[in-house]
């Protein structure tokens, strides 16, 4: 297992370690996101039938309406949402849902280096994301 | 980014946490946009506050705000999913109702008054030119940033509720005189008449502007508040468009010169105008009719009254509007004539915010371009988009278009 850290900025303080959940497509919170059971509802999307609960969430940017901040923060308060954001370039509906939710959000992260499955420790205080990597398959 | 000692008070909690949190929201949207400070805002209108929007998502988070916060400047609300006096009579659901009624309610608490339109500009929000607001709901922001000149980004729920709990919005977009230049030129060649004819036009611009500015010329009379209010909801329906300018017309637009340079103009004309109404053709029953998408002013109003009175309709109408207006409509008597014809006053609410239509329409009819955009994707219903004349003698007849 190797380790590399990633640098980038923090949006919302905290720190949160766990197993990573990583798509390259952006991800609605309203519309696209069981908030009940925190799995991932959008037909074709790349991690559709995943579930977010505990997960270091790993995307690019959030689309889609304004409501998903809402959504974010009920998924959080449920029990049922990620444990942190790593985005590689923030957005307002899914910053603004991490804030209400004290869900720690760190952005301009180099997100093509994270996996699923890897093990990140984001410490947003320090703009870092710490990733212990899962072994590749190639 | 720079804070004044006072937003530093309020960032630091010394207001409590929900202000803090309205704060921080407002300082990160800030940092992401490179806003260098904070501007105030003496107003704000604030969306999300249907139910079918909100959730029980937005429920909560408006409820624990409003257990600690207070609303510090205007803040009048938008639209809401029932008519909030009428809503047994007219068929809304109980358990609908119930929720929106306990969301209004902590909105009540922290002080916001309810307006329930997208016309707060009929109703007494209406800021000055080159004032500072915060707004949500698409055809009032544009409607505020174009033909008002107040200056406004495109607010959602929790970001315009920070900013009415703070009086603050962070300093860029359309707050700048930078962004708010044209982006696309077009040229009308044809006369418009109606305000079908504006929204027909504003729905062919917003999908060729999609978030930049248009800016509109050769307009051969000068527009009525009401064609300008259906332009806008179509530029913010076709395309995400948050401010437009009309050469001569709107308070920014003084000369071409002044809101665009260097543009290759589009032509805007018959053949145009026929391309997108065609995406609207309808031909057969009526089921339902709508109009007031953007609420109706008095004068719509007036107009639907005197071609219904002595008739009765066959398909379902509402003539949606806020209450202030109805209270007019009331008062002029135009109420008494449209629901003595069957058709329907319906206040506070309009079908894109009202829970689910379940009444088995197929088709609709109205003279909202935003309308005739959502309700195909929303209902799977197709639309007709008429002018107001057209649409009260489809409700009447129950049918539209060439049919034997």
């Amino acid at each position: 297992m190797n380790t590399l850290v990633l640098k980038g900025r923090k949006i919302v303080e905290g720190r949160a370690e766990g197993e990573a959940l990583v798509t390259r497509e952006p991800i609605s919170f309203m519309g696209s996101v069981n908030p009940k059971t925190g799995v991932v509802i959008e037909r074709g999307h790349e991690i559709e039938g995943k579930c977010l609960k505990g997960k270091v969430l790993v995307f690019p940017c959030s689309k889609g309406s304004t409501g998903g901040s809402y959504m974010l923060y009920d998924l959080v308060k449920n029990g049922q949402g990620p444990i942190a954001i790593v985005n590689a370039e923030a957005e307002s509906v899914v910053a603004i849902g991490a804030i209400v939710a004290d869900l720690p959000m760190v952005d301009r992260v180099d997100i093509s280096k994270i996996e699923t499955g890897d093990y990140v420790i984001v410490d947003a205080d320090g703009g870092t994301v710490e990733v212990h990597r899962k072994d590749r398959e190639s | 980014m720079y804070l004044t000692d006072e937003e530093k008070r309020m960032l630091d909690g010394v207001y409590g946490d929900v202000v803090r949190k309205a704060m921080k929201i407002l300082v990160t949207l800030g940092e992401i946009y490179g806003a260098e400070r904070m501007i105030k805002v003496f107003n704000v209108h604030s969306p999300g506050v249907s139910y079918r929007v909100a959730g029980d998502a937005g429920l909560n988070f408006v409820k624990e705000a409003s257990s600690a916060a207070r609303c510090r400047v205007l803040t009048t609300l938008n639209t809401i999913g029932i008519d909030s006096e009428r809503w047994d009579e007219l068929g809304f659901p109980r358990d609908f109702a119930l929720k929106q009624l306990e969301l209004l309610d902590a909105y009540k608490t922290m002080g916001a008054v309810p307006t329930y339109t997208c016309t707060p500009y009929l109703v007494g929000n209406y800021p000055m030119a080159g004032e500072h607001v915060a707004w949500g709901e698409s055809s009032a922001i544009i409607f505020a940033n174009s033909v008002i000149g107040a200056r406004t980004n495109r607010e959602g729920g929790p970001s315009a509720l920070a900013a009415a709990l703070t009086g603050r919005v962070p300093e860029c977009g359309y707050h700048l005189d930078r962004n708010r230049k044209g982006k696309f030129l077009f040229r009308v060649d044809m006369e418009l008449a109606t305000d079908r004819d504006f929204a027909v036009l504003g729905y062919f611009a917003g999908r060729i502007a999609g978030k930049d500015v248009p800016v509109f010329e050769g307009l051969k009379r000068r527009p009525t508040l009401d064609n300008l209010k259906a332009l806008g909801a179509a530029l913010a329906s076709s395309g995400a468009v948050a401010l437009y300018h009309v050469v001569g017309v709107t308070p920014e637009a003084l000369t071409r010169e002044a809101v665009i340079s260097n543009a290759d103009p589009i032509a805007f004309g018959h053949r145009e105008y026929e391309d997108t109404c065609s995406k609207f053709s309808l031909a057969g029953d009526v089921d339902f009719v709508v109009t007031g998408c953007p609420h109706c002013s008095i004068s719509e109003i007036g107009t639907v009254a005197r071609l219904l009175a002595g008739k009765k309709v066959r398909s379902d109408f509402w003539v949606c509007t806020s209450r202030q207006i109805k209270t007019l409509a009331d008062k002029m008597g135009y109420t008494a004539i449209i629901e003595a014809a069957g058709a329907r006053v319906v206040c506070d609410t309009c079908p894109v915010l009202a829970p689910t239509l379940s009444k088995g329409y197929r088709t609709l009819v109205t003279n909202s371009a935003k309308l005739a955009h959502y309700a195909p994707g929303l209902w799977n219903l197709r639309t007709a988009l008429l002018q107001i004349e057209d649409c009260v003698e489809a409700s009447i007849t129950g049918r539209w278009g060439d049919v034997g």
